[in-house]
């Protein structure tokens, strides 16, 4: 019970978690009107959790974003389909032949919601905001060295190494949205917004948050007249709400009714793989998980199907890599088919006298993880090993993750576009989410030739390279890439459910 | 009077004072780190330490607590982490909720327990007390997670009567808000009713067996007589006692029912506020709750005094 009534607040830990992700779907609670919603053609959305803020600069919580997606525009912007950047504020771009001065030429007739005209002006001062003032997304500028704006239709950023992610770096969501110039210090951007995008702000409370239309908008004026989200945390009480019409989009759906939904006619039901990953990670300074063999004879003792079955109860592929199959950066590379025979020679092997006892650190903020760490438990317990979950609340988790206090943990990481977002920070010796401690030289080289190679083909093969050294290594043991999940009344037309979990509700038509 | 009342404030002002500095500190020494919660797990370094001075994390605690009580003593609670919002804006914004379900569930319950519980003591042993136990053993031990699903999936989702949750400001919509009332009120005060009935039950039987009651009795008096001026006057002190607890207990949030129903109370910024350690809201909402405990338990001595005299020496 608990961890259903905790879920749309583990929404919001994962916006922590998932700083890069993309935006996500929000909710809005009340406030308006009776049980039908806002209006006559305002779509009503129920998402799990409130946002926090909507400073998309400052927010690093997923509620937050399934609003601002709508509210904000960035220079560039995913492509529904297959994620691969493509025009929003900027039309075109040009890379210098050394890769380091990236021009990007700026999009004419587009207006903020307070009327002003956009121009470079405003690109320059909503990067600086980001970079000067230190805020949560600074790091995706760590190799930008200048913004320029050398006249009112052109942006000019410099770099100190070719970044051949640079446009996921900057469009992949909505917290690199550009601002008027100036914005902080005239409006609260915490309340209230001063975007491009299709929906202004118009109110959030304890409940729920609206949106109206911007007539004025670029792309035109979207098809309803606004949004309402609400914040239904309870996922029984989502669908209910979503079956008897009183919101007619959700994200919010209970795992275990997926399957029996899907012939159920009252609701449009669609799943479609996310970019997110789950797994497992044992920590390097604590024998015997230093010994590559004991942490290769758990890989082949977890059955990764059963655990992804058990924790999403179908809807999620269980992967041997991080980055799920329809990505272009897909590596089928899965040498661990399950087998406890080799696992328990492999730990002779290694010396180790089993029983052999670990401890797995798993959070109630995603409960996903408890079920995981239990399907885990008795699997291993066939091996030889026992495990002892322990169940944190996430700020303890992360303290004693950022203390190195764990034989191992479970989690995963949302919302990841470009494979230096999947594998870089996690596995390059010293990186900041190294939380494990590996440091394999052949996978450095290989993740900075990943990170500066200018030719696609380059870097998936130096991708597949490391992932390889690091699925043998086991510096993860991935688990599974689970499914975007979001249901709505049928007939609703022009909305599109996304792998990176962001939520457009630009074109989206009523009933 | 007015000195009992002035003694009493004083009192409550000190004791206060005292939870401020409990609160600080207990806060603080849980646990969990605000600034990495707010920022997840991918930042820099430079962006961690600037967003901790920003919230002034980096000072010395006495500095932050000295800080902190001497604007709260000017009605300042601060400014959440999390939302960039002042404290007092965030509660003043889920008090009507909190307020609304509080006193309707407490209406709920007595309407159950008073007749209920005074059924079963002025019958004790009867079908109708063992019904009435049953009954509130049953409320006690349902959990009001399920009885709230239950209920949301027969009266929103099959018969259709009810919207499932929110909630809308009587001022705007006054039908909406009894509709959305309904659900969370019964189940919160169901269980508060069937704690309420075990209260009423034994006190009124107390009363009953009370030496005076049997002088009533064996005066003469008619029953209805004895049991309205001489066992239920004095059958309603516990009463007081355990409602005011219960109330103010309620007002402080139920958390779960307001998470089923989508009830914007103040159980769900608590919640909130310490899964984001986010020590402004936090301190400002504990602050608030001892607040009401301490008003209402002040409130439930004063009706003592009006119910029985002797007391107020």
């Amino acid at each position: 019970m608990r961890s259903n009534r905790l879920l749309p607040l583990l929404a919001a830990g994962a916006l922590v978690l998932s700083a890069c992700g993309g935006g996500e779907s929000v909710d809005t609670g009340g406030g308006g009107g009776g049980g039908g919603g806002g209006g006559d053609n305002v779509l009503v959305a129920a998402v799990a959790a409130q946002p926090d803020q909507f400073d998309p600069h400052v927010t690093t919580a997923y509620p937050s974003f399934q609003v601002l997606e709508n509210v904000y525009d960035t220079l560039v912007v995913p492509n529904p389909e297959d994620l691969t950047m493509e025009p929003s504020l900027a039309t075109e771009w040009e890379t210098s032949e050394d890769g380091l001065t990236w021009t990007f030429t700026l999009r004419d007739g587009v207006t903020f919601h307070d009327g002003s005209e956009f121009d470079s002006a405003d690109v320059v001062y909503s990067y600086r905001r980001i970079i000067d003032e230190e805020l949560s997304n600074a790091y995706r500028f760590a190799n930008v060295t200048a913004v320029e704006a050398p006249d009112p239709q052109t942006v000019v950023l410099r770099l100190s190494q070719p970044t051949p992610n640079l446009l996921e770096r900057i469009g992949s969501f909505k917290g690199m949205a550009i601002l008027p110039d100036g914005a902080a210090d005239q409006v609260d951007l915490t309340t209230e917004a001063v975007g491009t995008g299709p929906f202004r702000l118009e109110s959030s409370d304890a409940s729920s948050t609206v949106l109206t239309a911007y007539e004025d908008h670029w792309g035109g004026a979207p098809s309803v007249d606004g949004v309402e989200f609400r914040y239904i945390t309870e996922p029984a009480a989502a669908l209910t709400a979503l079956q008897n019409g009183e919101v007619q989009w959700t994200d919010n759906i209970p795992p275990q009714q997926i399957e029996s939904l899907e012939g159920d006619d009252s609701i449009e039901l669609q799943t479609t793989p996310s970019v997110d990953y789950w797994y497992m990670s044992m920590n390097y300074e604590r024998p015997p998980f230093d010994n590559r063999d004991v942490r290769r004879a758990i890989s082949f003792a977890v059955d990764r199907a059963a655990v992804a079955e058990a924790a999403w109860f179908g809807a999620a592929q269980p992967n041997q890599t991080a980055i799920p199959q329809d990505s272009f950066f897909y590596s089928d590379y899965a040498p661990f088919d399950r087998d406890p025979d080799q696992a328990r020679q492999l730990l002779a092997q290694a010396g180790v006298q089993t029983p052999l006892t670990m401890g797995l650190m798993v959070t109630d903020e995603f409960p996903e993880t408890v079920t995981a760490a239990q399907v885990v438990a008795s699997q291993l317990e066939e091996v030889g090993i026992t495990v002892e979950i322990e169940t944190l609340d996430f700020a303890t988790w992360l303290d004693r993750q950022g203390q190195g206090d764990f034989d191992a943990f479970l989690l995963g990481w949302l919302g990841n576009l470009d494979p230096a977002a999947y594998y870089q920070e996690q596995h390059v010796t010293g990186g900041s989410n190294n939380y494990q401690g590996y440091s394999n030289p052949e996978v450095d080289a290989l993740l900075q030739q990943g990170a500066t190679a200018t030719d696609d083909a380059a870097r998936k093969q130096a991708y597949d390279q490391a992932a390889q050294l690091i699925v043998d290594d086991v510096s993860y043991l991935y688990l599974y890439n689970p499914d975007v999940v979001q249901a709505w009344a049928p007939g609703l037309a022009g909305y599109q459910i996304r792998a990176d979990k962001a939520i457009n509700f630009e074109t989206v038509e009523l009933p | 009077m007015t000195g009992y009342l002035l003694r009493r404030t004083g009192q409550s002002v000190v004791v206060l004072a005292g939870v401020s500095v409990i609160v600080f500190a207990l806060v603080h020494l849980v646990p969990g780190d605000p600034v990495r919660l707010a920022l997840g797990t991918r930042f820099d370094q430079e962006t961690y330490d600037a967003l901790r001075a920003r919230a002034g994390l980096d000072q010395p605690l006495a500095e932050q607590f000295l800080g902190w009580s001497g604007r709260a003593l000017t009605g300042d609670l601060g400014v959440s982490f999390r939302s960039g919002e002042t404290v007092t804006s965030l509660i003043a914004e889920r008090l009507p909720a909190t307020l609304t379900l509080a006193f309707a569930s407490i209406l709920v319950a007595l309407l159950i327990a008073v007749p209920l519980g005074t059924l079963s003591a002025l019958h004790p042993r009867s079908v109708v007390d063992r019904v009435a136990t049953v009954l509130s053993q049953i409320g006690i031990s349902v959990p009001d997670f399920w009885m709230a699903i239950v209920l949301i999936l027969v009266f929103a989702g099959t018969l259709g009567w009810l919207p499932s949750g929110g909630y809308v400001p009587l001022t705007e919509d006054p039908v909406g808000w009894l509709e959305r009332l309904v659900m969370p009120a019964l189940v919160v005060g169901v269980v508060s009713g069937s704690v309420i009935t075990r209260f009423v039950r034994s006190s009124v039987l107390e009363a009953r067996g009370a030496d005076h009651v049997r002088t009533a009795q064996a005066k003469g008096l008619p029953s209805r007589h004895v049991f309205g001026w001489h066992v239920l006057r004095n059958a309603l002190l516990p009463l007081v006692t355990v409602t005011g607890v219960q109330l103010a207990y309620l007002l402080s949030g139920v958390v779960v029912v307001e998470i089923v129903f989508a009830w914007p109370g103040l159980g769900q910024l608590a919640l909130q506020a310490v899964q984001a350690r986010d020590y402004p809201v936090l301190q400002g909402a504990i602050l608030l709750f001892a607040l009401v405990f301490l008003v209402i338990n002040l409130v439930v001595d004063l009706l003592y005094t009006a119910i029985d005299p002797r007391i107020r020496r």
